[in-house]
């Protein structure tokens, strides 16, 4: 009898909690959708759960596995609201968060960029002697007694979380280890990120700022999860609660503790695995992301079902060095505003008119037009939008357009509307260039997935702009990161800083490192209780040009560490730095800078199930209303179909317009819209 | 023709959008691949886009961009170039100071449409050695322009697709580090073509016709903004501002330049550099372009308005440049031009100063010149070179509306080299590395404070060149009654008998095995009464580190309690009442100690 395998995945949102129960073998799911609670999102999450449950009929005590996707740490890293920190570094080092690289960001202006607040002050960073060199060498040992008396002033300042960073410590951890040990004795209770855990790599500014953050967001993560935990088991609960992390894997709850800042990114690559997964169910293995909210829109490109990786990412004007997926965000989405700047120019976003007030046509006191305002004039949404929860008045939509687009620019109403939308079409699809074209993929061999409320009225257009032939449309938005949460695998990366000329490397040394990284994966495999058949190891090397400032993440192939490895590793280096850069220089000299090995433990993945036999259907509208449908046709009447009422095998040609519950799929005319087996639209995008 | 039909608005914002990325495209194809320290870890390249008129249409650059593809045209008219070409030059003298000093290495790439050029796309990187008499080619020594490396006048470097191999090896000869020279060209040339590529991708997309008015307009959408900036902000009249460099690096005697602006309500009429002094023997002569300076005025002038897009529209309110031949604006060849940073450096910021007395102290206060330090030995057993360049931050002068930006370096997207990276890659160790306490002027805004860097040498013997202005005098002068940013310097062995001072402009400076060198950069100028900075503020300054208990007092009024920080309201109001006392009215700007006595004993 095969073992029934029921997963619950919650992703909490800005705004909605999407809840989604699965029977993992049958492929059958039940979902919720539920407002988020901002005040005490475990809230949301515990009405969520026991909804679907109740929707499924299903006992609590048979849930195998939950799944959690939470921006939790992204908020209070965005809104400042963290721990109240202190740490502890080296003698010398006081001023190295505030002085950061010394650099003003490229894209600022020199004479009006104001530094971002830190989140921990000089005056709360205690310097204790201590000091290692580059290999580990002890230059000075540390002083425990001035550790003591650090601790001690920082237990009385009432600090809720403590940081340890010293120079060197990704070469030994021992000082940190026993300022840890110290730390344990003098501020009982109080949680300790150390440097050598968080990110064990060379660069101390980048590796200080990971354990501050860490640290940062440690109490808040620790506190949620506690109340997450006790609610599933006042549920009746007792599966173990998993948490998406940044880097498209999988940990428990009580690593999520400990490491909090791989939940940095944990929504947005919950949606970036659920994009693969549809992908793969229309046969696509490659697929760039986009997922558009409100505020912005995430994107992301997967290339044979791998996700792309970022080492080096930017959250709250802060530099994150830790792995996570390369997801791009940028400021386009429905509540994006659109205002003329003082030199003339259109610009639509960065700004957004977010929740409150929210377009203009949302009637709550917005007065400047935004991306769902010109949506609406355009006839592209209707005027009752999210299941008829939130009614849109088109003729605020229009005044607003009107007076700050339309009239200073001189140009017609609709003019303006499809100007506000094609511009932020052409944003996109230069962010969507951004992580294709420039790290050396060709996007027209890609397929777009399309997610979030308002992805779907993007699509065609993106397709067009950017020669992608597919546009995926998963077959209800805010599934996708649900469906994330079910189909992935516990991950964890172990990196080591190693910089040498490729070619003095020692196989033997090399081999050591990787063994000793690889036993720190498999202990970590071991404590998840993942049997032996489960645990997948893979071991890359991150290589460049000597004296180059970036790496290239090289994997190494299943054979054993010898003599031809390192050949065979630079042939790779040269291969994939021209494809990237469209360079490559033979006879330059490569250098080994660290030694990484990621460890997968295999998880029970959802399977999606077919709705049904593909019957090829034409089906009737529902109704038509006039859509701007692109400079060529302008405004066309266009049927209106309501995608509840088709069926796989369903098939038409653009214009049309397909309404789900929370979104609405526009195609343009000449594309050709599909329903597939699994209930996703697919659209072919004209040559 | 279809030719004077204006773009639609969204069509110019979607091409005006390609530009950007392009260039952003082209930056990122540097940053990762090229592999000189002053390229990709300081961010000293350039990348832009002109028109087949060779105007500057886009750069994030503040103060590169135009004369260099006119350079080339005096060599390879334009009727002459083919598709497929790539143009390489370095040469100062030949492009009139569009490249202002030799390691800056330039390829320009042709882009055709229709059989016709339609626009070039051009990037430099500044390489990290180009032959010349010292390793990393710059050095406050060098004399004349030839011990400033290889010069490559414009040349064909690739002639429709194929390489001019034997010039480019023997350019490369020259160098001492030739892989990174060889890593650089590759990053330059991919660069380079990649703006080809893209431009290329735009006018196939909307047309020739559609393509060009639209850059058409985006140049004069950019002066309409300046002009726009300046009717609104600038009292007309005649203004001067004078400043200083130390030295010229070779002998002790300081440098002065003046600025005359005649500034009207809509442009700038002339901008007098001739008052200068003459040309110097050391190598800091700045060979200014033209348009350069008229790419300055026009950044300054619009400085609170970050839409404006840097290209040859923003500048043309700014009319004529007069400069003076054989003097430090237009020195005569062979004049040594690799350190022109420090003038260059003045020079905006007396362009700053022309601004502040034009718009009653709307602007920053004064900002300091770059830092750098040079550490380099060789090893004679294997030949090789070991070079270490560190560039360090310092304090950026306060603004009406915030403090000055603490410890960062003077031109924006450079970085610092990490503490472990320093300490991995050479026989260094630093110590300590930390915020230079009380340097930032005080003001009602502080002026950012400057750095203190100790590196301990771990070898037998290291030589030492530095550069650092405004040791004679504070640089970083304050505005509106605020004061001027506190100078730094360089001392070796501090507080040990064999403590000694090191010149702000030097090389040859020999350390031994245990020795340390400690810098210290200044801070930048203070904005507005610092008798009215918050009380808060100023107490937080000192829990941080940024300032002294004894300096909030002096320098704010602001009495602490000794151990608890806490602020003694009463004893604060005393003492701030004093000092307002016994003070005379405030300036425009104060020049802090030394620059009276620089200007007096000029006469």
């Amino acid at each position: 009898m095969a073992r029934v395998d029921y997963a619950i995945a919650v992703d909490t949102g800005g705004t909605f909690t999407d809840v989604t129960l699965a029977n993992l073998v049958s492929g059958e799911l039940w979902q919720v959708k539920m407002p988020t609670t901002p005040d005490d999102q475990s809230r949301g999450f515990a009405d969520g759960v026991r909804r679907v449950l109740e929707k499924a009929g299903i006992s609590a005590s048979v849930v195998n596995g939950v799944f959690h996707g939470t921006t939790v740490a992204t908020n209070a890293i965005l809104e400042r609201k963290g721990a109240r920190l202190g740490m502890l570094t080296t003698a010398g080092c006081r001023h190295v968060l505030h002085i950061g690289r010394q650099n003003v960001p490229k894209d600022a202006h020199m004479l009006t960029w104001v530094k971002p607040e830190q989140l921990v002050l000089p005056r709360w960073i205690m310097e204790v002697t201590e000091r290692l060199s580059p290999d580990g060498g002890v230059v000075r040992d540390l002083d425990e007694e001035e550790c003591r008396r650090a601790l001690r002033k920082l237990g009385k300042a009432k600090i809720e979380a403590l940081v340890i960073c010293f120079l060197h410590a990704y070469a030994n951890s021992d000082h940190e280890r026993r300022a840890g040990a110290l730390a344990a004795a003098e501020l009982s209770g109080v949680p300790v990120s150390s440097s050598h855990v968080v990110l064990p790599v060379f660069r101390e500014y980048e590796r200080m700022m990971a354990t501050t953050v860490n640290a940062y967001v440690q109490p808040k993560i620790s506190n949620y999860l506690q109340h997450l935990e006790q609610r599933l088991s006042d549920l009746g609960v007792s599966a173990p609660l998993r948490i998406m992390k940044s880097n498209g894997g999988m940990y428990s709850a009580r690593e999520a503790t400990l490491l909090p800042i791989h939940t940095v990114l944990s929504g947005p690559a919950a949606g970036v695995i659920g994009a693969v997964l549809v992908g793969k169910a229309a046969g696509q293995t490659n697929v760039i992301s986009i997922d558009v909210g409100g505020t912005s829109a995430d994107i992301c490109l997967s290339n044979r079902g791998e996700p792309a990786i970022n080492s080096e990412s930017e959250i709250g004007g802060m530099p994150f060095t830790v792995p996570m997926l390369g997801v791009h965000t940028i400021g386009a989405g429905g509540g994006s505003i659109a205002h003329i700047a003082a030199n003339g120019s259109l610009l639509v976003g960065p700004q957004s008119a977010g929740a409150e007030p929210g377009p203009a046509c949302y009637g709550r006191g917005g007065r400047e037009p935004t991306v769902t305002d010109a949506h609406l004039v355009m006839g592209r949404i209707p005027a009752e939008i999210a299941a008829g929860e939130v009614r849109l008045d088109p003729a605020l939509a229009a005044r607003a357009i009107e007076e700050y687009v339309a009239c200073p620019l001189g140009l017609s109403l609709v003019e303006a509307a499809a100007g506000i939308v094609e511009i932020l079409d052409n944003n996109m699809a230069a962010a969507i260039r951004a992580v294709s074209v420039e790290r050396g993929y060709d996007p027209r061999e890609f397929a777009l997935v399309v997610g979030g409320g308002a992805g779907a009225l993007h699509g065609c257009r993106l397709g067009e702009l950017l020669g992608i032939p597919q546009i995926i449309v998963p077959a209800a938005a805010g599934l996708l990161s649900t469906l994330g949460l079910l189909s992935t695998d516990l991950k964890i990366d172990y990196v080591q800083t190693n910089v040498q000329r490729i070619m003095d490397c020692d196989p033997a040394k090399l081999s050591a490192g990787y063994e000793k990284l690889k036993a720190k994966a498999t202990k970590w495999l071991y404590s998840e209780r993942i049997p032996p058949d489960d645990r997948r190891l893979v071991l890359a090397a991150d290589m460049r040009y000597a004296n180059q400032g970036y790496e290239i993440s090289v994997l190494l192939s299943e054979s054993p560490i010898d003599d031809s490895l390192l050949p065979e590793l630079v042939k790779r280096f040269h291969a994939e730095h021209e494809k990237l850069y469209d360079w490559s220089a033979p006879e330059l000299s490569v250098e080994l800078v660290g030694l990484r090995v990621s460890a997968y433990g295999r998880l029970p993945k959802l399977v999606l199930s077919k709705l049904g036999v593909v019957e090829p259907s034409a089906g009737t509208p529902s109704g038509s209303r006039p859509v701007y449908m692109g400079r060529v046709c302008g405004v066309v009447s266009t049927p209106v179909y309501y995608y509840a009422n088709l069926r796989p095998g369903w098939v038409t040609t653009g214009p049309a317009v397909i309404e789900q519950r929370f979104s609405t799929v526009v195609i343009l005319p000449r594309h050709k819209a599909t329903v597939d087996a699994f209930g996703n639209i697919l659209i072919e995008v004209p040559r | 023709m279809s030719e004077n039909v204006k773009v639609d608005p969204i069509t110019l914002e979607i091409i005006r959008g390609a530009l950007q990325s392009c260039a952003r495209e082209m930056d990122s194809v540097i940053e990762r691949t090229a592999m000189s320290a002053f390229i990709r870890e300081k961010k000293d390249y350039f990348s832009g886009i002109t028109d087949r008129d060779a105007r500057m249409l886009f750069t994030m650059h503040d103060r590169a961009g135009p004369g260099m593809i006119e350079a080339i045209f005096e060599q390879y008219p334009i009727d002459t170039m083919r598709p497929g070409d790539v143009y390489w030059l370095n040469d100062c003298y030949q492009t009139k100071g569009a490249i202002s000093h030799s390691p800056d290495m330039c390829f320009a790439v042709p882009v055709f449409v229709e059989g016709g050029i339609v626009a070039f796309s051009l990037c430099f990187g500044h390489y990290w050695d180009i032959g010349g008499a010292r390793p990393g080619t710059l050095s406050p020594s060098n004399t004349d322009v030839f011990q400033e490396g290889i010069v490559v006048p414009p040349v064909r470097i690739i002639d429709q697709g194929k390489l001019n191999a034997d010039l480019y090896k023997t350019v490369m000869r020259n160098s001492r580090f030739p892989d990174l020279f060889e890593g650089d060209t590759r990053a330059m040339m991919a660069a380079s073509k990649l703006g080809q590529a893209r431009l290329l991708e735009l006018f196939d997309r909307f047309g020739k016709s559609t393509v060009e008015q639209a850059f058409a307009e985006l140049l004069e959408r950019s002066e309409r903004a300046v002009v726009q900036s300046i009717s609104r902000r600038i009292r007309p009249g005649r203004y001067t501002f004078s400043d200083w460099v130390d030295n010229d690096c070779v002998s002790d005697k300081p440098v002065r330049i003046q600025l005359d602006a005649e500034f009207t309500k809509d442009g700038v009429t002339l901008i007098d550099c001739t008052s200068s002094d003459d040309q110097v023997r050391g190598p800091i002569n700045a060979l200014l372009h033209p348009d350069i300076a008229r790419m300055v005025f026009s950044s300054v002038l619009a400085w609170q308005d970050d839409s404006v897009m840097q290209n040859e529209g923003a500048w043309r309110p700014v009319g004529a440049v007069r400069l003076r031949s054989g003097s430090i604006f237009q020195p005569v060849r062979p004049a040594a031009l690799g350190l022109r940073a420090h003038v260059m450096y003045r020079f905006v910021n007396s362009v700053l100063g022309l601004v502040a007395q034009a718009s009653d102290g709307q602007t920053p206060a004064g900002s300091s010149d770059n830092v750098i330090l040079m550490f380099r030995s060789l090893d004679a057993t294997t030949g090789k070179y070991f070079l270490c360049t560190d560039g360090l931050g310092s304090g950026q002068g306060a603004r009406p509306f915030a403090d000055g930006t603490d410890a960062v370096y003077p031109l924006r997207g450079q970085k610092n080299h990490p503490i472990e990276f320093m300490e991995i890659e050479f026989p260094l160790r630093i110590e300590r590395y930390a915020v230079h306490e009380d340097s930032g002027g005080p003001g009602c805004y502080r002026g950012g404070t400057g750095v203190l860097r100790d590196f301990r040498v771990l070898a037998e013997e290291v030589t030492v060149a530095t550069r650092m202005n405004g040791l004679k005098f504070q640089m970083c002068w304050g505005v509106k009654g605020g004061l001027a940013g506190r100078s730094g310097g360089f001392v070796v062995n501090p507080g040990l008998p064999t403590e000694r001072k090191v010149p702000g402009f030097a090389d040859e400076i020999k350390l031994r095995r245990d020795d340390v060198l400690r810098a210290i950069t200044t801070g930048g100028g203070g904005y507005g009464d610092a008798l009215d900075r918050d009380l808060r503020a100023v107490q937080a300054d000192v829990l941080d580190g940024y300032v002294s208990v004894d300096g909030a007092r002096a320098d704010y009024g602001v009495v602490l309690i000794s151990e608890s920080l806490d602020i003694d309201l009463a004893a604060t109001e005393r003492e701030r009442a004093t000092q307002r006392t016994q003070r005379a009215e405030l300036p425009l700007f104060d020049r802090g100690k030394g620059f009276a006595e620089l200007e007096k004993g000029r006469v």
